[in-house]
């Protein structure tokens, strides 16, 4: 069962307060700072008294402990099942050394020129919570980075490293037009894209930052931390904000509200149908929030800033005249100039 | 009862919290289903646990509640706390940390001995001997708890005679701490993941998502108990709630799949049912409570029939709202000599159907499905490039084309007077899976 006790907030917070009064007196700081960690705004007000008053006996008067030994848990069968079954996902290979795979062939031929790394369950004697047949996820881009390329999976190992051991990476990418580049960044973080299916390197350099797509990487390896790597502190992508109307038919307002719900926004009922809603998204992925935007086609209707009611109105204005047959016209006169 | 932060039942905040985030502007007023002081427990929970992402605004409706949350700027999906607030009684905790001390091996690695259900008991007394006045446990309240957590699969049981001896089970191997903080955000159920790191020492995530959808972590436990029906191949009881029609429903159904989609934030569950016989599909999040039933011996039927129907399904539709079995669509896109990569997002974008390169400027798309109304959102972000937009589904193809009009309109490119507004009010393509699922009782498509 998902929704238990075992996993809850509380016994997490009172099981590091423990760990902390086997080793020594624990104070009332402590126990706070610990509560506050790891679990909610109001939690101190009910496991401090709790544990005072010895309704939960646990700890003495004196910040210590009858328990003989820091407390943990084994892995409940549940656990023990969702890791058996992620350790079937083909991404779970970017993060196993070779010795921890298996190498499978057709006809479980080792040598066989076609053949995949796959990983042993890590619990044999316990089901899989769930397999590959059971869920699929259908709107994802089909062209999503290559986890079972060796290259790959080098190179996604030592960008973990890196960032595991705060070092820099050197680096040669190939960019869009597949011309190779150098660059020397020191990485902060990976950025995973679900609907992409693909990590992109975030790191810094000096005057710049740097977003790198780890399938573009053709060589990397670690390098030290130079001073002039760290002289400016990496900052977040500017957010634009976009304003735009909804009007609640064809169960809009559910489709629209849930479809932008990993943005940061704020929604105004106007009337009994229509809605105003403004959100903030990355000035860099402006186009796709204009694609996006036009996916509900006339439900939404863009508010301001007004370059983006133009980017809405100038697409708006090129399938008017390829309707009307004068872009086509235009386009063949600039293919045949060329 | 007293206010708690924690909770026995997780239907109970489940709305509320989905309310609160997908929607963000309803006051204390539109949860006329409950009592407010229901309203006010629940939000005053809600705000323990997410207190930083939680925002109010005094509206003409009265004070409205939202939880606004960048999921991109975030490390870890914040509604896993929800799940972390199960409630318990003193007994429950005062035993796990005395039975977990009890069992615990002498020495770390060493294999835990086992222990009689008598010498448990005493070892309690024990502990509770040196708190005057602490509660007791008799012998059935403590075997009791060790079945619960055998159940769990915590503690083991063997049999030598007549006397059971328990024993903690093994499998504390710390989990490498980036597997379960990338997996615990994009597998299905990463709860899981996140309550493994919970127990592990802290290490900070390397990890940031985009295009992150979180809101499916309420709905886990349905999901949960719908993979146990898959491996059991079971049917089970559904009973569906849908909010905006204060509607339930129950039915029985065989679970075959669970579809999730990384493009809206919907999960949607494929299934046989008994009722409409035929393989449809239903948001997850409108389910309410699912019950086990027995062994369904045509399980592998259903999958295979649904996998046989897949390449013929855009999203999650199964049946044409044309009443057709099979619907056409096809479109071609115009684009520059430099714009190459419009050719290539028709490739990488396809779920099913054909992209053919017409010429230099020129591909078409084509596909055969059971519903073509579900293309018509990713159509459209092609405005501007589209030409020869065919559907077999004429009232489709019409609305496809008044929208159109209609949205040349709203941005000044044409005189609204011209519009037939009628034509705009057709249903929602994407609810009539689960209109027909209550109303068709016809057969499959095929």
């Amino acid at each position: 069962m998902i929704f238990s006790e075992l996993y809850s907030a509380y016994y997490n917070a009172v099981a590091r307060i423990l760990r902390e009064a086997v080793s020594h007196p624990v104070t009332t700081e402590e126990m706070r700072r610990i509560i506050a960690e790891n679990a909610f705004d109001e939690s101190a007000l009910a496991i401090l008294p709790a544990l005072s008053e010895s309704r939960w006996p646990l700890l003495r008067k004196d910040g210590t402990t009858p328990l003989h030994a820091a407390p943990t848990m084994p892995l409940t069968k549940l656990q023990k099942e969702w890791i058996n079954a992620i350790s079937q996902d083909p991404r779970m290979l970017l993060f196993l050394k070779g010795t921890e795979m298996a190498e499978t062939g057709e006809d479980g031929d080792a040598d066989a020129e076609t053949h995949e790394a796959t990983v042993p369950l890590p619990y044999p004697d316990e089901k899989v919570l769930f397999a590959k047949e059971d869920y699929c996820v259908f709107d994802r881009y089909a062209d999503g980075d290559p986890y079972e390329d060796p290259a790959y999976r080098a190179h996604f190992a030592t960008v973990l490293e890196a960032l595991r051991e705060k070092k820099a990476l050197r680096l040669e990418v190939r960019n869009r037009y597949g011309h190779l580049m150098q660059i020397t960044t020191l990485p902060s973080h990976l950025e995973y894209s679900e609907k992409d299916d693909k990590f992109r390197l975030f790191g810094r350099a000096s005057h710049r930052s740097d977003i790198i797509n780890l399938a573009r990487i053709d060589s990397c390896e670690l390098c030290e931390v130079e001073p002039w790597m760290t002289e400016r502190k990496q900052t977040r992508p500017h957010q634009d904000q976009v304003v735009f109307d909804l009007l609640d038919e064809r169960k809009a307002l559910d489709r629209v509200m849930l479809h932008f719900a990993h943005f940061e926004r704020r929604a105004e009922k106007l009337d009994e149908k229509n809605y105003r809603v403004t959100l903030l998204y990355d000035r860099n992925d402006e186009t796709e929030m204009v694609i996006r935007l036009l996916g509900f086609g006339p439900l939404v209707r863009v508010r301001e800033p007004e370059h983006f009611v133009d980017l809405m109105r100038e697409r708006l204005l090129k399938q008017q005249a390829l309707d009307q047959g004068t872009l086509d016209q235009q386009a063949m006169e600039r293919s045949e100039a060329e | 009862m007293p206010y708690s932060e924690l909770v026995k039942n997780f239907n109970k905040i489940r709305e509320y919290m989905r309310d609160f985030y997908v929607y963000g502007f309803k006051s204390r007023e539109d949860f006329d289903a409950k009592s407010t002081r229901t309203y006010d427990d629940e939000r005053r929970r809600i705000e323990s646990w997410l207190s930083d992402y939680m925002h109010f605004q005094n509206t003409s409706d009265g004070k409205s509640v939202a939880i606004t949350i960048d999921s991109r700027s975030g490390k870890h999906n914040p509604f896993y706390k929800a799940w972390k607030a199960k409630s318990f009684t003193d007994g429950d905790i005062t035993l796990h940390f005395l039975l977990m001390d009890i069992l615990a091996p002498e020495k770390t690695g060493e294999m835990p001995r086992a222990w009689s259900l008598g010498e448990i008991v005493q070892q309690v007394d024990k502990y509770l001997g040196m708190y005057p006045g602490a509660r007791t446990f008799d012998e059935s309240t403590i075997r009791k708890k060790l079945k619960e957590y055998q159940e769990e699969g915590i503690v083991l049981s063997e049999k030598e005679g007549k006397t059971v001896y328990y024993r903690r089970a093994e499998g504390f191997g710390s989990i490498d701490a980036q597997v379960l903080h990338y997996f615990s955000e994009i597998a299905p159920l990463g709860v899981i993941g996140a309550f493994c790191a919970d127990k592990q020492e802290k290490e900070a995530s390397l990890f940031t998502f985009k295009h992150h959808y979180i809101t499916a972590a309420m709905d886990s436990e349905i999901m949960c108990a719908l993979f146990d029906a898959m491996r059991e191949k079971s049917f089970v009881t559904l009973e569906t709630y849908l909010p905006k029609e204060k509607r339930s429903s129950s039915g029985i159904f065989v679970p075959l799949q669970v579809r999730i989609s990384v493009q809206s934030g919907r999960q949607y569950l494929m299934a046989y049912g008994y009722d409409a016989r035929r393989i449809t599909s239903m948001r997850l999040d409108h389910i309410v409570s699912v019950k086990s039933g027995g062994p369904c011996p045509e399980f592998e039927a259903h999958r295979k029939k649904l996998a046989a129907m897949e390449p013929n399904i855009w999203g999650v539709s199964t049946q044409s709202w044309s009443g057709s079995r099979m619907e056409h669509v096809e479109f071609t896109v115009r684009y520059e000599n430099n714009e190459d990569f419009i050719h290539q997002r028709l490739e990488r974008e396809k779920r099913v159907g054909t992209v053919e390169r017409i010429d230099k400027n020129t591909s078409r798309f084509s596909a055969d499905v059971f519903d073509s109304s579900e293309l018509v959102p990713w159509i459209r972000t092609f405005i501007g490039r589209l030409k020869d937009v065919q559907f077999s589904n004429a009232k489709l193809q019409e609305r496809f084309e008044k929208d159109i009009e209609k949205m040349y309109s709203l941005y000044g490119l044409t005189d609204p007077s011209t519009l037939d507004e009628s034509s705009t009010q057709l249903t929602d393509p994407a609810t009539l899976d689960e209109n027909s699922m209550r109303n068709e009782k016809g057969g499959e498509p095929s």
